[in-house]
């Protein structure tokens, strides 16, 4: 999850009260405050608020949640004579686009490097690492308007941002850092995006990286900010950009995009409306509230909301991304309305428990094996071929494997339990003997589910009259006839191992573990084991 | 102190208390032999009497002396000083004769000792050292050598001052020797005096003297309570069990029914169902163990499903937009949460009251530390019905912690993509402050609406890993799937 960094003397200006204050009740919005130090805090905000990625943003939530100011905030947007023309070319590749101007800013290192740990949390949480969305931050003194957006040859040159030299885009995904990192995206492409202005200078080669000479530095006033993608989220991605900077004195200017032959404006900074009904507020959330109240909430929420007797019209902020239903502005009046204030009621519903007849059973077999004395163990059912085959002797069968495994441990799921058993044996070689361990538990077999029960008993003079003891005194649990009869199971001793039949189906194998199984496991004591499919 | 009669002794202390009547003091050896036991046992009932206060055990250390190889050679040869002078036969004699005699070191060894012991005196006259012999005392030196010599010990006769002497000259050595004396105390002697009988002890009842009857006329020999005794475990249930256990208790308890499902997933019940976005990063090959395999699912219900993830269907909810694949959500995977149990029940069953539990494994490609692996036993709870609310949710909450022992509970937001809305409990652990321990909210419409449930899902689940280590002290969680035998035999079923 994003980690934003909150100044406190940049909070406190931004919000107007006092840090202590702010902090504490900063958890009950939604964030986990991951570390508080001397000068600032380090907080986390949830995937689904991006309008919270940045300080601006956050500084604006808090003002409502402390009801230091309510309501929908207004952000003035005038027209700018800046526009920039989508190409027909760039239609296949990445189609969606949105730009504005913000001007007058007073930026310095204070500010900067916030506003660009926003675009990268943007990146993250709105852009799918910038495959979905990207943001470029250009200052508009150094470029000429008209703009335009295109696909075009790799081997156009402009010197990247962090270079001093001109490089083409093909050579930028081969050597520079933000080239190689997000090169994947454009996988497959013949042209590649890229904006330039009036003059042919390049802007940006979105999604990967800037011309140095756009560089926002102290002494830029005035940006350009262009949003590209492959959907329509572009538009939210740049709102909470330029809210972000018009909370710090900003002026938003519209930009004129021409694509298809037709005009549109964008940022479009105008709340959307969403009718919420009270019953709907007052039924999920299992409180008495009237429409009053339920305003006053959204407004702390910094909704705008207007009454209108049992139905309350939301104005949503053009920076909300993550009300998609009725029942997330729900959740903001019962955030609003403190999470602390609800009084928590078990329902009464009048239920029968009841357990899983699979789990009763587990129950009775755990009982049976402790009163034999096998302590249970409980291991991963993840593993891999060569404990799972090689080290116990047995042919490679199918087996459930996982595409891209995490480590040569864990690429198959087991079809087995003794295997796992074994394991325990051998991480516990230095503890007295004897060692009877047992577990029932779940394998795969062709993909489903099949429940088992394993116990392996390892001490000096373990031997098959012990296990054929154990495994017929829990199968006499069962009540069911079974046969015993010599088993092929390379795992095991020739001659020393048999299988369990019940109406001719194979349920089971009991016997001496073969000495080079053993051997395999590190281990060097005699060790007899029992595998009873109880599915 | 209450007064002790001869039954509470057993037949070796009465043994022993009999033979120190015999002598004055004695030594071990010699009263294992009086009593006709061995040395072990003797003493082991002295002390059991001394500390009764029938005997006294006095410990005296000794020191024994023996020759260094120096002084074996004088004890054989006769010491530098007593050589020099037989050799000088009387007669005045230069150093410098000596010196040609004996080596310059056994002549100087001597010429000191010489002075010493006054056999000699020694001038000085212009360049040489004139040594002239005076008459020659007894030398205890010699006699110490000699007797240690013949391996005799007994110096008590010596000067002390002599025996340092010859530690100084570093020709004999002295090693530390304890002995002990053991006698009757006062005490002891009156318990003597009022008569001891010995009777055959027997320490171990046997078929024959139960039914015989003879276990009557025997003694049985007392076991000292306090003794230690070997250590034997019991099997046990896992303890990971026994708290996973009193979880599904507790659910039982409320009135839940306990529900179970594959490992193996599709991702519609996985993901698509719940309403993950298909590009959603939760869904990338780096978080989920994905198959090669694909499943059926039910084409109906994935038609609905789609609706709502493109346009949001007829509930008033804007969906994700895009596109939905079904042959995305027919790739198989292990299931990253039981959620996909839960929520393929109420589908199945989607007439309230629902009350569901599920316990199970889940499965997340997460590289293994000491608190993350990509297998952990997850638990969740559902509740369905025409009129719960949050308040509900928080009351389950609230009443599934107590049963789980904290009292202090407290609610923060929390975002899961498929509840709204969201909450996540915290719970106070002394020493340790607020803990996250799960996550928790109302299913959203999007979920729900397709699979035909009409009335809201109260969900909450946790990770019982975070749980465990907490309650079992742990500090790594692969040690629940890993167990050490000695932690598993020792670990006490009362865990709180």
């Amino acid at each position: 999850m994003p980690m934003v960094t909150l100044r406190y003397e940049d909070l406190e200006k931004l919000i107007g009260t006092d840090k202590n204050t702010i902090i504490d009740r900063m958890p009950m919005i939604g964030a986990d405050v991951e570390r508080i130090d001397v000068d600032h805090a380090d907080v986390e905000f949830f995937p689904d608020r991006p309008d919270l990625f940045s300080i601006e943003g956050v500084a604006r939530a808090m003002r409502g949640f402390l009801e230091i100011e309510t309501g929908l905030s207004r952000y003035d947007v005038k027209s700018s004579k800046v526009s920039i023309t989508i190409d027909e070319s760039i239609r296949p590749i990445r189609p969606h686009l949105a730009c504005a101007v913000v001007r007058d800013l007073h930026l310095d290192s204070n500010s900067i490097e916030p506003l660009m740990s926003l675009q990268e949390h943007l990146h993250w949480g709105i852009g799918r690492d910038r495959k979905k969305v990207s943001i470029g931050v250009h200052d508009l003194s150094k470029i000429k308007p008209p703009f335009l957006y295109k696909a075009a040859d790799p081997n156009i040159e402009f010197v990247p941002l962090n270079f001093d030299y001109p490089l083409s885009m093909r050579k930028i995904l081969e050597i520079h850092p933000k080239g190689f990192k997000f090169a994947h995206i454009l996988d497959g492409m013949k042209r590649y995006p890229l904006i330039v202005d009036a003059a042919d200078n390049v802007l940006s080669f979105p999604p990967i990286i800037n011309s140095a000479l756009t560089m926002v530095t102290d002494t830029t006033r005035d940006l350009f900010i262009e949003v590209t993608g492959t959907d329509a989220s572009v538009a939210i991605a740049l709102n909470i950009v330029v809210t972000a900077l018009a909370e710090r004195g900003g002026k938003v200017e519209s930009v004129k995009i021409f694509s298809d032959g037709g005009v549109r404006k964008t940022p479009n900074l105008s709340p959307t409306i969403r009718s919420l009904q009270v019953k709907d507020v007052n039924s999920l959330l299992g409180l008495d509230l009237n429409a009053e109240e339920i305003a006053r909430n959204l407004k702390k929420m910094r909704f705008g909301a207007t009454i209108h007797e049992d139905e309350i019209d939301v104005e949503v902020p053009a920076y909300r991304a993550d009300i998609l239903h009725a029942c997330d502005l729900i959740e903001d009046v019962a955030i609003g309305y403190g999470y602390d204030r609800f009084k928590p009621e078990f329902p009464e519903i009048a239920t029968i428990g009841k357990t899983h007849c699979i789990e009763d059973k587990f129950e009775l077999l755990r009982d049976v094996m402790i009163g034999l004395g096998f302590s249970e163990v409980m291991t991963f059912t993840l593993t891999n071929e060569k404990v799972h085959f090689d080290d116990m002797r047995r042919p490679k069968v199918e087996v459930t494997r996982v595409k891209h495994p995490i480590s040569i441990d864990q690429t198959i799921v087991r079809s087995s339990i003794l295997p796992s058993l074994m394991e325990i044996l051998s991480l516990n070689k230095h503890h007295g003997l004897p060692q009877k361990i047992f577990e029932v538990g779940e394998v795969l077999l062709n993909g489903k589910n099949a429940q088992r029960l394993a116990c392996i008993s390892m001490h000096s003079t373990a031997n098959f009259a012990e296990i054929k003891s154990i495994a017929e005194s829990v199968l006499r649990e069962f009540r069911t006839e079974f046969t015993i009869e010599e088993a092929e199971d390379t795992a095991f001793l020739e001659g020393r191992r048999a299988r369990i039949l019940v109406d001719s189906c194979n349920i089971g194998v009991f016997g001496e573990i073969h000495p080079d199984v053993i051997l395999s496991f590190g281990l060097d004591q005699p060790v007899v084991a029992f595998e009873l499919d109880i599915s | 102190m209450a007064r002790i009669n001869q039954n509470d002794l057993t037949t070796d202390e009465k043994r022993i208390l009999l033979a120190l009547t015999k002598v004055e003091s004695t030594s071990p050896e010699k009263l294992a032999s009086l009593a006709e036991l061995n040395v072990e046992t003797a003493m082991r009932s002295a002390f059991l009497l001394e500390q009764k206060g029938f005997s006294k055990i006095i410990e005296k250390t000794t020191e024994i002396y023996s020759l260094t190889p120096e002084g074996i050679l004088y004890a054989e040869k006769g010491l530098p000083e007593q050589r020099i002078i037989e050799f000088m036969d009387g007669k005045e004699t230069f150093l410098s004769k000596l010196i040609e005699v004996f080596s310059d070191q056994e002549a100087k060894i001597a010429l000191g000792w010489l002075r010493k012991k006054e056999w000699a005196s020694i001038e000085k006259r212009k360049d040489e050292v004139i040594i002239t012999p005076l008459s020659i005392t007894r030398d205890p030196q010699k006699e110490i050598l000699n007797l240690l010599h013949m391996k005799n010990t007994d110096l008590k006769r010596f000067d002390p001052e002599v025996i340092k002497a010859l530690l100084n000259r570093n020709l004999i050595v002295a090693t530390e020797k304890s002995d002990r004396a053991i006698s009757l105390t006062d005490e002891g002697r009156r318990l003597v005096a009022r008569g001891i009988e010995i009777i055959e002890e027997i320490t171990q009842l046997t078929p024959y003297l139960i039914r015989s009857g003879k276990w009557k006329e025997k003694h049985l020999r007392a076991y000292d309570v306090n003794a230690p005794v070997l250590e034997v475990f019991g099997a046990k249930e896992h303890p990971y069990r026994r708290l996973l256990d009193q979880m599904r208790k507790i659910f039982l308890e409320m009135g839940f029914e306990e529900i179970r499902g594959d490992i193996v997933q599709t991702s519609f019940w996985n993901f698509d169902a719940l309403f993950q976005p298909q590009d959603h990063p939760a869904r990338e090959m780096q978080d989920t163990f994905y198959l090669d395999s694909r499943g059926d699912i039910p084409m109906e219900l994935a038609q609905k499903v789609k609706v709502m993830h493109e346009q949001g269907g007829d509930i008033g909810s804007t969906g994700w937009g895009g596109k939905w694949s079904l042959e995305l959500a027919r790739t198989e995977v292990l299931r990253t949460h039981t959620t996909a149990i839960t929520i393929k029940h109420l589908s199945d069953n989607p007439d309230p009251p629902v009350k569901a539990f599920c316990i199970g494994r889940a499965y997340r490609r997460e590289t293994i530390d000491s608190t993350h692996l990509p297998e952990f036993t997850q638990l969740e709870g559902v509740v369905m019905d025409e009129a719960v609310s949050f308040k509900n949710l928080l009351g389950c909450l609230a009443e599934f912690y107590k049963r789980m022992g904290f009292e202090k509970l407290r609610f923060r937001p929390g975002y899961f993509p498929y509840t709204e809305p969201s909450v996540e409990p915290e719970v106070y652990v002394e020493g340790l402050g607020w803990i996250e321990l799960g996550g928790a909210g109302i299913f959203r419409r999007e979920v729900t609406a397709p699979l035909g449930i009409r009335y809201p899902v109260l969900a909450w689940g946790l990770g019982v890993g975070r749980l465990a280590m907490l309650r079992l002290g742990l500090k790594d969680l692969r040690d629940l799937y890993r167990s050490d035998m000695d932690w598993l035999w020792r670990c006490p079923i009362c865990q709180w």
